[in-house]
Order: structure tokens, then C-alpha cells, then sequence
């Protein structure tokens, strides 16, 4: 009989880990799972794409004078076809160029999509942290107001609220910004109710820590990724949502935005003029399904279920 | 027992629901101004005026005005609608049948679409009819359907005349009776192929068009719980056994995994009643949501009121059954949180 001692093998320890070095570990190993499915990789190449013409749209196009989301109006060129000089995409009714108007659209959007997305994210994760995290009354009272907010179909509670206000952009904002906070609320509550119940929350209120600062320190870093998985997705559905209460007339009329492109498009198709609504719609489409590819990329790869280890 | 309690706690809730977004939505069309608009003309004089503001409550408080609207909603006045012209009791059953038979017709096409899909991917899992299939119900969640209405008018209104447009041809709708207000049934109770064939055709374009997006939430459902019941062991044994294939398919996975399939068709129903708003204007349909469309351009309050209710009420109806029906099937739903 062999000895056991003697066979196994020598005990090597692990190299230290900073924090930091962690860190960075986890995010490059969370980088590579995202990249690895390639629905991900179409979608944020669309991304990038949307984002350079949002952010170049001044330089690649001549930028209406005094306002450049304005559409510009060739009185000239009036409802010419797609491959027109100068008019790539064709123009509209009143001479709007519709490559114009796709190219301003993707920054109408952008300023959209952020605005909306960082007022609803910070709204509702302070709400739902206050009733997670503090409980008892406060949790109630909230939560039966986000009821009832959930109660109201999103699109129908923001054309009534865009409809009181009146039609402009401003307020298609406003609108969604008051029916989308909800659901980060839900979010975030539910996670914190969850991980305040770990033992280190508990070691953090041993060790004497405070209420904000075992808040900011343990619980919100912990609690924060389902809010960001859906942040990405709402990226798009904002803009979905936002373009369809254009389309319905909430925005102002001449705008350089898809949805209101659409619309005033519409009244050309029976005479044939399919372009000046296609192409504006189809830029929705792209922008909203690249922010699912990749929102969904993200919860796949954060999901603990799908995990490797 | 358990269930029933779960049922009664839901069912005490709702009208508190109800109430909550009443308020809610009463005092946003206040915010908006006062409704005297649709009651005044020309003619009248500042005494006139007094008198309607006085007849009307508008003076009052709001939370006086919101008792008074309460009362009168009761009591079965849901105030003038501006956009018709006429009471919104009086319009409302006609534009509510025309806008349920849209809705149930794009329901079918994502029950019947929907399950076909996701079995054929489920089934044949990674091979390209689940790519195929996949993609197409990824579009699904993000394609504008203001668009994609528009693009098949485009194509099978303007280019290949396939399919019209509106409702029905008029002097076909007029030449029958309307005892239930939804044009194929009334045309079945008239005996009229002619004009049971109108109202299907008419119907296909919008069906398919507001259809789609819960066909592909449908077919996403359907696929990823074929999957997994196909992994299960009463699959295994069902092969065993020697059993083709198709029949394991058919009458052993694919019940089983409609469980789950059948509570997501649920959910799908707000989708597809908020989708009626913009499919209505599109397709020129004569119901709910191209009224409220029209209230909503227009500020009719009482038009916009009656709507959102109605939308609410149903929408908390829908996913009260819903839940119910997801206790019932799954019993290890946590009832309750």
C-alpha cells in the first residue's frame, strides 16, 4: 500500500488577487461572453452605426439654418423618387429630403432615448430602493401607486398623458418619462429585497457601518444589473414607443423624427410614393431590435443560470 | 383553497385598482384645461357661459368634480364625446365590436402562427427553421408597427391590389342587418356569404399586421418550453417504446408545453388592444382606437376618459385570469408577492 502522503501532488497557491485585478478579470471575461454570440455583434455594429450618424449628422449633412431639426424644404424637388440627384432617399410631400430627415431622426432619437432612459432609471431606482430598502409603510404606499400606474396600458397612459399636454416633442418626452419609471422601480425593489437578505449586509451592519453607506456600498452595486439589462432594451423601446406617438401626431409637425416622417409619408403611398415612409420606419426598426439583440446578449450573459462556473 | 383565497385577495384589490386610476387619469385631463369647450358656441353670453359652469360643477374643487364624474359614470353618463358628436354610451358599443373583431382575428393569427412556429423550431431545434423562425420572432418584439402595417399596404394595397383597405365595401355592409355589431357574425346570422367573404377579406391585411408581434412572443414561448419538454423523461420512454416520432411530438411534448404557451396568449392581449390605436388609424377601421386616436389629436376629455377606462379595466381583467389560470396549472407559483 502506497502511502497517500506521498503521491499528492504539492500544494500550490493561488497568485494574490487585488481587488482591482478582480475587477478587471470579470469584466473582460464578461466582455468575451457577450461577444462570443454573434446576435450581440449585429446589434451593437447597428449600435455604433446609429451612434456615428447621430453624433456625425452635422458633418455628413448640411444642417438647416436657424434649426437643424427642422426638415429642410426643397420647393424644387417635390416628391421625387429614391436615387434623385442630390436627393439620395427621394424627397417628401413638401420637399423634405428624406436621407435628411433619417440621418437627423437617428439624433432626435438618441436625445430621446438618453433623456428618458436616465430620468426613468434614476426615478425609479430611487423609489424602489426606498421601498426595498426601508420597508414597511413606505413600501406599501409605493408600491400600491406603482400598481396602479401598472395598470394602464403604456402606450394608452402616454398618448392620454402626450394628449393633455399637447402635441410636441417636449412633451412625448415628459409622457414617457411618466410611464416607464415604473418598471424600474419593480426591478429594483425586488433585488434589493433580495440582497439585503445576504451575509454581508449583515457583516456591514456588525462592523457598525451606516444605512447610507451600507446602501451604497453593498446593496446598490449588487442590486443594479437586472436595472441595466433593462435600460439597454428600454434604449430602444423609447424610441419605439416615442416614434409611434409621433406617427399618431403628438410631435410637432416637421420635425426631422421617424415617427413623424412615417406619418406624413402615409398620404403618398396610394399614389405610389413608398419611400418617404419606408425608410424613416425602417430606421426604428433597426434601432429598436439592436437594443433587444443586445440587451438580450447581456442578460445572457449576466444570468447566473447560464453561467459556466 | 389556497387558490380561492388567492382569487377573493385579487378580486377586493381590483376596485381599489380601478378607483386609483380613475383619479389618476381624471386629474391629468384636468391638467389639460377645462372641458367647457365642447359645450359652448358663438352665440352664448358670459351669463350662458355661468350657467354651464354651474350645470357642469366646473367651479367646484376637483376632488368635488371627480365625485360628480364618479356619480355620473355610475350612474351610466359618460359625458359627450366631441369627436362623434353624440354621447359616448350612445357610439361606444358599435367602435367596441369593430375593434374586438380586429382584435380576436389578430389573436387567432398568433395562436394558430405563433404554436406552429414555435413547435416547427422547438422541434428541430438549431437546425435552420429554428434560425429562421428565431429571427423572426426576434423582429417581432421590435418592429414598429405603424411601419410594418404601412409597408403591407404598400405591397398588397398599392402594388398587388390584393386586399382593400377600411372595414367593408359600404353597399355590401348596409345591405344586411347589425343585431351584434361584428361584421362576420352579422353576416353568418344574414345568411350572406357575400358578405361574410367582405369582412374576412377586409380583415386579413389588419389581422396579420397587429398579429405579428404577438405571434412572435407566442412562437418564442412555445419553442422554449417544447425544448424543455422534450428533455423530459416521459419523452424518453414515449421513444422507447417505439413511437414515431411525429406522434411523440404530438401527443405527448406538445401538450404538455402548450401549458405555458397558454398563459403568455394572455398576456398578449394588451399588447394587441394598445396595437388597435395605431392599426385603426392605418387601416381606416371604424373602432375604439381610431376614436381615441381622434379624441386624443382633438382634446376631447370625456372621449379620452371613457377610453383609458375601459382599456384599464380590461387590461386588469386579462391579467387577473391570467394569473389565476398560471396558479391553477403551475402550482408551484408562490401565490401572493
Amino acid at each position: 500500500m502506497v502511502d497517500a502522503s506521498l503521491s499528492r501532488p504539492p500544494v500550490r497557491r493561488a497568485p494574490v488577487e487585488t481587488a482591482a485585478r478582480v475587477r478587471l478579470r470579470r469584466t473582460l471575461e464578461l466582455t468575451g461572453r457577450v461577444l462570443s454570440d454573434p446576435t450581440t455583434v449585429i446589434g451593437l455594429v447597428i449600435i455604433i452605426l446609429m451612434l456615428a450618424m447621430a453624433l456625425l449628422a452635422p458633418v455628413i449633412t448640411t444642417p438647416n439654418v436657424p434649426d437643424p431639426y427642422q426638415m429642410p424644404r426643397d420647393w424644387g424637388a417635390v416628391r421625387m423618387p429614391p436615387l434623385t440627384e442630390g436627393h439620395l432617399l427621394g424627397t417628401t410631400n413638401n420637399g423634405g429630403d428624406v436621407l435628411y430627415g433619417v440621418i437627423w431622426g437617428a439624433r432626435t432619437s438618441l436625445y430621446l432615448s438618453l433623456l428618458v432612459v436616465s430620468i426613468t432609471v434614476v426615478v425609479g431606482t430611487i423609489i424602489g430602493s426606498i421601498a426595498g430598502f426601508l420597508g414597511g409603510r413606505f413600501d406599501n404606499v409605493l408600491m400600491r401607486i406603482v400598481d396602479v400606474f401598472l395598470s394602464i396600458p403604456e402606450l394608452i397612459f402616454a398618448l392620454a398623458i402626450a394628449a393633455v399636454l399637447g402635441p410636441s416633442f417636449a412633451n412625448i418626452v415628459l409622457a414617457l418619462a411618466v410611464t416607464f419609471w415604473v418598471k424600474y422601480a419593480r426591478i429594483m425593489r425586488a433585488q434589493i429585497i433580495r440582497v439585503k437578505q445576504n451575509d454581508y449586509v449583515d457583516a456591514a451592519r456588525v462592523i457598525g457601518d451606516s444605512k447610507l453607506r451600507i446602501y451604497f456600498k453593498d446593496i446598490l452595486p449588487n442590486s443594479i444589473t437586472p436595472v441595466m439589462v433593462q435600460a439597454t432594451m428600454d434604449m430602444g423601446h423609447v424610441v419605439l414607443v416615442g416614434a409611434t406617438l409621433a406617427f399618431i401626431g403628438l410631435s410637432e409637425a416637421g420635425i426631422a423624427e421617424w415617427g413623424v416622417l412615417v406619418s406624413e409619408g402615409q398620404a403618398g403611398i396610394s399614389s405610389g410614393r413608398w419611400w418617404a415612409s419606408t425608410f424613416p420606419g425602417l430606421m426604428v426598426f433597426l434601432w429598436a431590435l439592436a437594443f433587444n439583440l443586445v440587451g438580450d446578449g447581456l442578460r445572457d450573459a449576466l444570468d447566473p443560470r447560464t453561467e459556466g462556473r | 383553497m389556497q387558490i380561492r383565497d388567492y382569487i377573493l385577495r385579487r378580486l377586493m384589490v381590483l376596485p381599489l385598482l380601478i378607483i386609483g386610476t380613475s383619479i389618476i387619469v381624471f386629474v391629468l385631463t384636468r391638467v389639460g384645461g377645462s372641458p367647457i369647450g365642447i359645450y359652448l358656441s358663438h352665440e352664448m353670453g358670459p351669463e350662458q357661459v355661468q350657467q354651464i359652469r354651474e350645470r357642469f360643477h366646473l367651479d367646484d374643487p376637483l376632488p368635488v368634480q371627480y365625485f360628480y364624474w364618479a356619480q355620473g359614470v355610475l350612474s351610466g353618463d359618460f359625458g359627450w364625446s366631441g369627436v362623434s358628436a353624440a354621447p359616448v354610451t350612445a357610439v361606444f358599443p358599435s367602435k367596441l365590436a369593430a375593434t374586438m373583431e380586429l382584435a380576436i382575428a389578430s389573436g387567432i393569427v398568433a395562436v394558430v402562427l405563433g404554436i406552429w412556429m414555435g413547435t416547427v423550431a422547438g422541434a428541430r431545434r438549431n437546425k435552420w427553421p429554428d434560425h429562421v423562425i428565431r429571427v423572426v420572432s426576434i423582429a417581432g418584439a421590435s418592429l414598429p408597427l405603424f411601419w410594418f402595417a404601412i409597408v403591407l399596404l404598400i405591397v398588397f394595397w398599392v402594388h398587388l391590389g390584393w386586399f382593400p383597405i377600411g372595414r367593408s365595401d359600404p353597399v355590401i355592409f348596409d345591405s344586411i342587418a347589425h343585431p351584434t355589431g361584428f361584421y362576420t357574425i352579422d353576416a353568418l346570422i344574414a345568411l350572406s356569404p357575400r358578405a361574410f367573404w367582405d369582412a374576412i377579406w377586409h380583415l386579413i391585411l389588419p389581422a396579420i399586421a397587429l398579429g405579428y408581434g404577438a405571434t412572435a412572443i407566442v412562437a418564442r414561448m412555445m419553442r422554449s418550453s417544447l425544448v424543455e419538454e422534450l428533455q423530459e423523461d416521459y419523452v424518453e420512454a414515449a421513444r422507447a417504446k417505439g413511437l414515431p416520432e411525429r406522434l411523440v411530438l404530438k401527443r405527448h411534448a406538445r401538450r404538455n408545453a402548450l401549458i405555458p404557451t397558454v398563459t403568455v396568449i394572455g398576456l398578449t392581449f394588451g399588447f394587441l388592444l394598445q396595437g388597435t390605436v395605431v392599426a385603426e388609424i392605418i387601416f381606416r377601421w371604424p373602432g375604439l382606437g381610431r376614436w381615441m386616436a381622434d379624441a386624443v389629436l382633438r382634446g376631447d376629455q370625456a372621449t379620452i376618459m371613457a377610453y383609458v377606462m375601459f382599456a384599464s379595466i380590461l387590461f386588469l381583467f386579462v391579467n387577473l385570469v391570467v394569473d389565476v389560470v398560471y396558479a391553477y396549472l403551475d402550482r408551484r407559483v408562490v401565490l401572493g408577492e
